[in-house]
């Protein structure tokens, strides 16, 4: 051992002593007369370059990608921001996976982007500790007030606003329309009960399962229980476990769970095709894709899928083979889910004016026109194009519909963990591995351990 | 930098000195960066709490303490969920039992047929070891799609054994974990098997050629020559096959997902290092799990080389 040891210090000595020599040898070299004057001539040219580079700023921007198409329109904008503003340059960087870690861990090594996509379940950790530059602070009331406050709210922390979203999506029932007039169904299910009972008869009738949810999946679960008359989950503190404790909440959950667990595998072992599926159980990688293989009658999913749709599926049509529908209605209302992506500033930015113009650019009127309405990927968060001509049909639908009530995609400070581990409870208890009530014990002890440090 | 480098190299008296260390100075300083720096900054930040934005802050003892406290809990048989760090001891450690013993004895008997006279030995040879030149990503996706409920695995089993009725391996939290083992079997056995064939082929001759005029068969001189003679290069693949499983994170990501599959099943210590880390955003935890991490494999490693590691000498 310590002749290991001796043998690494030696190895370490000798090492610095060898970088030593080359430093001290260069120094020599420099020494002589020409090769100064090179020297010199290299520093002024280099100082040269440096004030052509400074006269032009660089902006980090920095994204995931919801497909090539996405990545292209990005790539388009940008070109277009560079020609109106010559001196700011835009660098694009797409990060496939994992991106809020990504973003995280590169605030940690201090090379964070300037601007970047933040989802609003993780919105919280990055206002809180002021990783987010206040767009109040550099954008006009006027320019705000363009977009949907709901939409807003989540990103307010002390009367300053931290994000403006870069669009929004909220969840729908697609039904296939071919298979309900198989089933001889004549019009979408109303209520949470109706959508269970179509699944039946689309299952008894056509031989395929007539709805297809994920296992787990806490974000889908909270219309249900909100639209049966429960408060929006909060967890903020320990105590807000007693969330679970409402019985609407227990009651709903538990629907929840024997759904997969009557409609599939109670199903199966009586003999009988199962009526509510999750992708896998039909060969498919997610509700997309179970639905645009026309294996299932309905699921419930946002307006990210229609593009998939439109391009995956060209010969599954639209208004003629499928359609969108509210999501069923509980006993107190009609309530869906939206999903929103902010484009955030990083705080500790050298260029925040330049950052803003960027991101102004992208969220104003015209970049949205450009991005989101006829990119067709998601709906505009301002106002003013719900009648727009380039809006694809179906964006124009799902933003007709009557809603008595949004839901953000957040629970509180610690949403991005807090749902990762109740779909992982949700999941094991539709798998069977545990009881519903198991399930919601588990959540609670997620809550308060989360959320007591 | 690099004229007054040569300049220096060709002044310098020993120029053979002087070229080799600046050669291996690329790997020692790319291991002190990202080896010993990476560990040491682990150790300190073990030490403190910290959300890779705003400052770190010390917190003394705390973050082993929540580990200690996941294990105890993990012991009194609380649900998997809350215990994610037990549980994924309590998987990787049933894994390596598994995966280590298998790939071991499997790359012995692969080496000695390799290691015969036989015609289109070599075909054998590269067919075992190309597993160990695939990105295991690329293996785990394929064995995914083998171990599918309609999958290829299910298609053989359910025609060889009658009345086998097809297993959802992926998706059974019975099964995972040993779909996994199969898998990292299958992916390093054929790596360690070209270890043991090289060892096989320094043994000497005249040992065999002895065992044989003293009437030993094939099977005799097997065990009594060459698993003896292998000694030393089985404490090798054993050691190198321990740190690797209980490392295991490649395989159980892609086959299990992040939280470990079905009733986390697939769950491995690496895998929670990691969510602990950038999930959950608890690096010092993760720093404070990755040095029981070490220290597990530390002393398992060490007390084997010393028991067996130096029996030869």
């Amino acid at each position: 051992m310590k002749k290991v040891l001796a043998g690494g210090l030696l190895v370490f000595v000798l090492l610095l002593a060898v970088v030593a020599a080359g430093c001290i040898g260069g120094g020599e070299q420099t020494g002589t007369q020409t090769s100064a004057t090179v020297t010199e001539t290299k520093v002024k040219t280099e100082t040269k370059v440096e004030t052509q580079v400074q006269e032009k700023v660089f902006v980090r921007f920095a994204g995931w990608s919801a497909g090539e198409t996405e990545m292209k329109n990005y790539e388009k904008m940008i070109k277009a921001f560079e020609e109106q503003n010559p001196n700011i340059g835009i660098k694009y960087e797409v990060i496939t996976q994992m991106f809020h870690e990504n973003i995280l861990a590169s605030y940690g090594a201090g090379v964070a982007p300037d601007v970047f996509y933040v989802d609003s379940a993780w919105a919280p950790i990055f206002i809180d500790k002021g990783a987010l530059y206040p767009i109040s602070d550099l954008a006009d009331q006027s320019f705000i007030d363009q977009f949907y406050p709901f939409l807003l709210e989540p990103f307010m922390k002390d009367g300053k606003l931290y994000g403006l979203p870069k669009d929004w999506s909220m969840l729908a029932l697609f039904y296939n329309k071919k298979l309900f007039e198989q089933a001889g169904l004549t019009r979408p299910p109303e209520t949470w009960e109706e959508l269970e009972e179509y699944a039946k008869i689309i299952a008894d009738k056509t031989g395929k399962p007539g709805l297809a949810i994920y296992l787990g999946g806490f974000n889908r679960y909270v219309p249900v229980a909100v639209s049966n008359g429960a408060p929006k989950p909060w967890f903020e503190k320990p105590e807000d476990a007693s969330w679970f404790d409402n019985p609407v909440v227990k009651e709903t959950l538990t629907w929840y769970i024997d759904l997969y667990r009557k409609g599939k595998i109670e199903r199966e072992n009586q003999g009988l095709t199962p009526y509510v599926v999750q992708p896998s159980d039909v060969g498919a990688g997610w509700l997309g894709d179970a639905f645009g293989q026309q294996e299932v009658g309905m699921v419930i999913s946002g307006n990210w899928m229609i593009p998939f749709l439109a391009d995956q599926f060209p010969d599954f049509k639209y208004g003629e083979d499928w359609d969108i529908a509210p999501v069923p209605a509980g006993k107190e209302g009609r309530v869906t889910m939206v999903y929103t992506v902010i484009l955030g500033i990083n705080a500790k930015t050298e260029h925040p004016q330049e950052a803003w113009k960027f991101v102004k650019f992208l969220l104003g009127p015209e970049g949205q026109k450009e991005l989101v309405v006829k990119g067709g990927q998601t709906l505009p968060s301002i106002k003013g194009f719900e009648n727009d001509p380039d809006m694809w049909p179906q964006h124009k639908k799902t933003l007709s519909f009557k809603y008595d009530k949004m839901i953000v995609f957040l629970w509180g400070p610690k949403s991005g963990p807090i749902e990762s581990k109740f779909s992982d409870a949700m999941a094991a208890a539709m798998r069977g591995e545990m009881s519903a009530d198991e399930a919601i014990e588990v959540m609670k002890q997620v809550v308060q351990e989360e959320l007591s440090s | 930098m690099f004229s007054s480098f040569s300049s220096f190299y060709e002044k310098s008296r020993n120029k053979e000195i002087v070229a080799g260390l600046t050669l291996i100075s690329i790997a020692v300083i790319l291991n002190l960066v990202f080896g010993y720096f990476a560990m040491f900054f682990a150790f300190y930040l073990s030490f403190f709490k910290w959300d890779y934005i705003g400052e770190m802050q010390f917190v003394g003892l705390q973050n082993f303490e929540i580990v200690i406290r996941d294990l105890i809990r993990g012991l009194h048989g609380a649900p998997y969920l809350l215990v994610p760090f037990y549980t994924g001891l309590k998987n990787i450690l049933l894994y390596t039992l598994i995966v280590v013993p298998i790939q071991t004895f499997l790359a012995i008997v692969l080496a000695s047929f390799a290691n015969q006279k036989i015609r289109g030995q070599q075909f054998f040879k590269v067919s075992y070891f190309l597993p160990a030149t695939t990105s295991s990503v690329i293996v785990a996706l394929i064995f995914i799609w083998l171990f599918m409920k309609n999958g290829y695995i299910n298609y053989v089993l359910t025609h060889v054994i009658p009345g086998f009725e097809p297993v959802d391996w992926i998706n059974n939290k019975d099964y995972l974990l040993f779909a996994i083992a199969t898998v990292a079997i299958w992916g390093t056995s054929g790596h360690f098997m070209v270890s043991f064939l090289a060892a096989m082929q320094a043994i000497p001759r005249e040992i065999y050629e002895a065992a044989m005029l003293d009437g030993a068969g094939p099977i005799r001189r097997f065990f009594f020559i060459t698993i003896p003679m292998l000694r030393p290069m089985v404490v090798y693949v054993v050691v190198m096959g321990l740190i690797g499983a209980l490392q295991m994170f490649d395989l159980a990501w892609i086959m299990a997902g992040a939280n470990g599959g079905p009733g986390g099943a697939g769950y491995t210590v690496a895998l929670d290092i990691y969510n602990e880390a950038f999930t959950r955003i608890r690096p010092g935890v993760a720093a404070a799990k990755s040095w029981f991490l070490f220290a597990i494999i530390f002393t398992t490693t060490y007390l084997f080389q010393k028991k067996y590691g130096r029996a030869m000498r």
